[in-house]
């Protein structure tokens, strides 16, 4: 019958506007699959009720389909991944909270609540599970169940600076607490942190688990890392680039002063050393790398043009030399 | 990170979906993006939670509010089940007379009066 959207919502030809809503409301309340999910007929009946309601809530459309100008099938919905699927996964980050997201790995346990309750009565009484079955009687006698906390991943967002300079940060947990992170000089992005014992709590008495951090770091509008050098483009202006010059250029670590030499090209590297990244498990501490990018004047007036006009005639060279591919 | 989407490309997934819908669905919280570098991106799970959210919305007239309750509800639903799978699959593994005491406990607990 899934050819007549009538009877797929239980409706006769005849039926209202009202009617016709009023039927695929009832159809949605009782057998959507999200709403009813012990009911192995529900989604079929869901979708035929659906596909029929699409086509007959729009007037014209069911006008059209009255007349047999459209069939059923030719209003089909994209197939329906249901959202129950992704709900029932270990870790539906809506189902623990919000500002924050477990990921999955082998040791994780997303325990509900009703399981960390009989986990924990479990530990109290001592009824070990290595010894559940075998030496019943003897698991009082204080070789209780022990088990180390489960292992908590956490993804934090670092700026730029934050991350190659190092410092302090706090999580927002699960229960409301919050964690306080200390980024590591020289941090990079994607870096896992490992905080000892500030994962979920032990059972029976055994150890937590611990934190793991994955760092994202966010881009910086001017820096960019290679490694452990530090890559910057500073503008300058022609007359800098051609009598050379000494300016200020920002780094990590505050501005210093560089010396632009006479005659400086666009794309010419000049090295700051020692004033990029210092590498986290120690070793040489990196560069700053400038790319010098000659900046013309806002207007070229008649002074620099007239000027460069006459000096042309007699100065001409040409840069581009050999450039045939 | 592959299965991210972005808000056009979620837009365009979910009939029902329009951009204005997806900020108020994001504003109340009731769909959480990951931040990435190109912007907030979206799992296949808020993909599918968008889908249950709109026809939510305009089949019975739910707004933000009683939304949020009826997903929230949903997600316990949903979770409490799978884990109900997997103890009844844990159980499932034990002796005949370890599931026969439990399914006794159970009865008991749950028999009516």
């Amino acid at each position: 019958m899934s050819n007549d959207p009538y009877a797929a919502l239980g409706l006769k030809k005849t039926a209202t506007d009202e009617e016709i809503r009023k039927a695929y409301r009832k159809i949605a309340r009782t057998s959507h699959p999200d709403l009813n999910p012990d009911d192995a007929g529900a989604e079929a009946r869901f979708k035929a009720a659906s596909a029929a309601y699409d086509l007959l809530k729009d007037p014209q459309q069911r006008a059209r389909f009255d007349r047999g100008e459209i069939d059923a099938t030719g209003q089909e919905r994209a197939p329906h991944g249901f959202y129950r699927e992704h709900a029932e996964q270990p870790g539906n980050p809506y189902r623990s909270g919000r500002q924050y997201q477990y990921s999955g790995g082998a040791e994780e346990f997303d325990a509900s609540d009703i399981f960390a309750e009989f986990l924990r009565q479990r530990g109290r009484e001592g009824a070990g599970f290595a010894g559940f079955g075998t030496d019943r009687g003897a698991g009082h006698s204080g070789g209780g169940f022990a088990a180390r906390g489960p292992d908590r991943h956490y993804t934090l967002e670092i700026p730029f600076l934050e991350a190659v300079n190092g410092g302090k940060t706090r999580i927002t947990l699960p229960d409301g607490g919050s964690l306080e992170v200390r980024i590591p000089e020289g941090a990079s992005d994607g870096q896992t942190l490992r905080l000892r014992g500030k994962g979920g709590p032990g059972m029976g008495g055994g150890p937590s688990g611990d934190a793991l951090v994955t760092l994202g770091v966010t881009a910086h509008r001017l820096f960019e890392r290679q490694g452990n050098d530090i890559v910057l483009t500073l503008p300058i202006t022609i007359d800098e680039a051609a009598l050379g010059a000494k300016v200020a250029v920002p780094t990590i670590r505050g501005s210093v002063n560089l010396t632009i030499p006479k005659g400086a090209s666009s794309g010419r590297i000049l090295r700051l050393r020692g004033r990029g990244v210092k590498p986290m498990g120690g070793g040489a501490q990196g560069d700053q790398r400038v790319i010098l990018s000659v900046v013309m004047p806002p207007k070229i007036d008649a002074e620099l043009a007239g000027f460069l006009e006459g000096w042309r005639k007699t100065h001409a060279y040409d840069p581009r030399k050999g450039m045939t591919p | 990170m592959t299965g991210f989407v972005t808000e056009e490309e979620l837009v365009a997934a979910v009939p029902r979906l329009t951009r204005t819908r997806l900020l108020a669905f994001v504003e109340a919280e009731l769909i959480v993006p990951v931040r990435s570098d190109r912007g907030p991106v979206y799992r296949q799970i808020d993909r599918a939670r968008a889908e249950l959210a709109c026809d939510l919305a305009e089949d019975f007239d739910l707004h933000e509010d009683a939304l949020g309750m009826v997903l929230s509800l949903l997600d316990q639903l949903h979770g409490v089940r799978a884990e109900l799978r997997a103890v009844l699959g844990a159980l499932e593994s034990e002796r005949p007379e370890v599931r026969q005491r439990i399914g006794e406990s159970v009865y008991i607990a749950r028999r009516r009066g």
